[in-house]
């Protein structure tokens, strides 16, 4: 770096090139903006008393103990935090630092609000703020998909249509777990980091904001407090901080642990519901189940095809992650079975058959579902024409039972290698994954984006979103996933936009609970007068 | 081994939160109890560092 002295010595050409270098210009203006004395201030404005202040670094110290025990998850993975003690210990201490970081994260929105705090041109530290709040959320979001137990599973399995409704679902697989795990442990955490980096850099540089009424005219209230200052010490403050949340996640998690419920495979499905998998199955294979006739991004189909008004971002983003269930959940599985001529046999008239032939067969199984009896690897079906159907789903159910459906559909070729798509729909398509998560109260219309499985506590600050799903005409509409996710986006800006706007930004004046907050201020202000 | 035994009772839920939930059904709105305990104390949490006196010296310095 060069000094003033080391500038003057230089002439005055070499002067003037410095003077215009992009790295002097920057460094003069942060320098300007944040002198040392605004990063780590030791005396703050003597209205900066009370508890309510206290809840921006407990959220950040919860953010540290977050990083911290996510860390560890992410170096020893999945099966350590899912089956062993200490693996499930600081899965616990990451579930709770989560929650605290969130409910010190609301407490301290609350509190900004009532304080209207982006008085004085502090509007960038509101909208970084409300920002971060919303990035912290997909971030704790795409942390409850990477559990990889039964939430996750049956959160990405909904969550999809969600996503897939506004066209992100094309390149934002929420079943791709290798991808939501780098989205979570890296890309979102980055982006929390940097916003929330600026939301402390702008709180520094601006200062905390005055109380409303302290100053007599607007302006001011943008200009460095010269009122009364009291001994500030943050690194102190900080510490204490991090020892509290440090405490409190590790207290929590002795006495509440975290949820583990084990996640659903399709061996375990077939077992415990070997007649839904076969009907389930049989949909597949004529490509009438959900995903067989979804759409984008899977496919050309229309069932799951939303539209806000005439335009359909989903139809736009395309088909980007093909699926063509005959093929993928049933034909090509059952390829793989070696030394068996019956099977063989049944794929190749199957596959050989017009498609009306095959529509006539695919139509009378479905019409003899009602009648399926399922036992073991054996099922028998009233007599009828179904072609080789009744062969195929019969060695279906048997590599079902075996394990082997799992490991063949789990058996990625792209980039991440635990991509869990196929499995996913298709056990989704079926009505035992959907049975398990009523009884956790974790459907759509049970507001179940909301809660957790058993009794721990969920994602409260999701209820708005759920909610959408439950009112008219979202909760009749076959556009509610792409309806809701635009009405979010719209609040989503007008959450960010509130210091712009007239009669919201007015709000915390009218409602006068800053008059407690600051009720030392204007006590003091009185008996000065 | 003795490591191992102090582990286990730490690791061990005090309070255990495995089996079915509890749930609040009031018109169309439904919650878990656990959810409700959690927003109920971050409005108590609110209300009580509004309303406790922040200790602090009288005065200060201008």
């Amino acid at each position: 770096m060069i000094n003033e002295k080391e500038i003057m010595d230089t002439n005055v050409e070499d002067e003037e090139i410095i003077n215009r270098q992009w790295t002097t210009k920057l460094r003069r203006k942060a320098v300007g903006e944040l002198p040392p004395q605004k990063l780590l201030p030791d005396s703050q404005p003597a209205y900066v008393s009370s508890w309510i202040y206290v809840f921006g670094v407990l959220t950040l110290s919860a953010l540290g103990v977050v990083a911290i025990s996510g860390a560890i998850l992410a170096l020893f993975g999945p099966s350590w935090w899912q089956q062993s003690p200490e693996g499930h210990f600081v899965n616990s201490l990451h579930l709770w630092s989560v929650e605290l970081f969130f409910f010190f994260m609301v407490v301290h929105l609350w509190g900004k609000f009532f304080m209207a705090a982006w008085r004085g041109k502090r509007a960038l530290t509101w909208i970084t703020g409300a920002i971060s709040f919303l990035v912290s959320i997909g971030a704790a979001f795409t942390g409850y998909l990477s559990q990889q137990n039964f939430d996750s599973q049956w959160i990405a399995t909904q969550g999809k249509d969600g996503m897939n409704s506004i066209g992100i679902g094309a390149f934002f697989n929420l079943m791709n777990f290798g991808q939501m795990f780098m989205w979570h442990i890296l890309l979102l955490p980055l982006l929390v980091v940097i916003i929330v980096g600026i939301h402390i850099l702008g709180v520094r540089a601006k200062g905390v904001v005055p109380p409303i009424g302290a100053l007599e005219n607007k302006q001011e209230y943008a200009k460095a407090w010269s009122g009364k200052v009291r001994p500030y010490d943050i690194i102190k403050e900080g510490t204490i901080a991090l020892v509290i949340v440090s405490l409190l996640t590790v207290a929590l998690s002795v006495v509440f642990s975290s949820p583990n419920k084990a996640p659903l495979t399709i061996q375990r499905w077939a077992k415990a519901d070997p007649t839904d998998f076969v009907t389930t199955a049989a949909t597949e294979l004529a490509g009438t189940s959900f995903s067989g006739s979804y759409g984008p991004p899977y496919n050309n189909g229309n069932g799951a095809l939303q539209y806000v008004g005439p335009i359909s971002l989903q139809k736009l983003a395309g088909v980007r992650i093909p699926i063509n269930s005959a093929q993928d959940f049933v034909l090509q599985p059952l390829a793989t079975i070696p030394n068996n001529p019956t099977l063989k046999d049944a794929l190749n008239t199957y596959e050989a058959a017009t498609p009306s032939l095959q529509n006539i067969w695919n139509n009378n199984f479905a019409k003899a579902d009602a009648k399926l009896a399922v036992n073991g690897n054996s099922i028998s079906v009233p007599k009828g024409n179904y072609g080789p159907i009744p062969v195929l789903m019969k060695n279906l159910l048997t590599m079902a039972n075996t394990g082997g459906l799992d490991a063949d559909l789990e058996n990625s070729h792209q980039f991440y290698g635990t991509d869990y798509t196929k499995p996913l729909l298709f056990m989704a398509d079926g009505n035992y994954m959907a049975t398990l998560a009523q009884q956790d109260h974790l459907t759509g219309d049970q507001w179940g984006m909301m809660n957790e499985t058993d009794k721990w506590p969920g994602q409260p600050w999701l209820w708005l979103y759920t909610m959408w799903y439950q009112i008219p005409p979202m909760s009749t509409s076959s556009n509610a996933d792409a309806l809701v996710m635009s009405i979010m986006v719209l609040l989503t800006i007008g959450f960010a936009s509130i210091p712009f706007i007239p009669g919201v930004r007015t709000i915390p004046e009218k409602v006068g609970l800053y008059k407690l907050i600051w009720r030392d201020f204007y006590k003091d202000q009185k008996s000065t007068k | 081994m003795y490591g191992a035994k102090v582990l286990s009772l730490i690791v061990g839920a005090l309070i255990n939160l495995s089996g079915p939930g509890s749930y609040i059904k009031w018109g169309f709105i439904q919650m878990s109890v656990a959810n409700l305990v959690l927003i109920l104390l971050m409005i108590v949490v609110l209300a009580l560092a509004i309303a406790i006196p922040f200790p602090h010296r009288p005065g200060g310095k201008k």
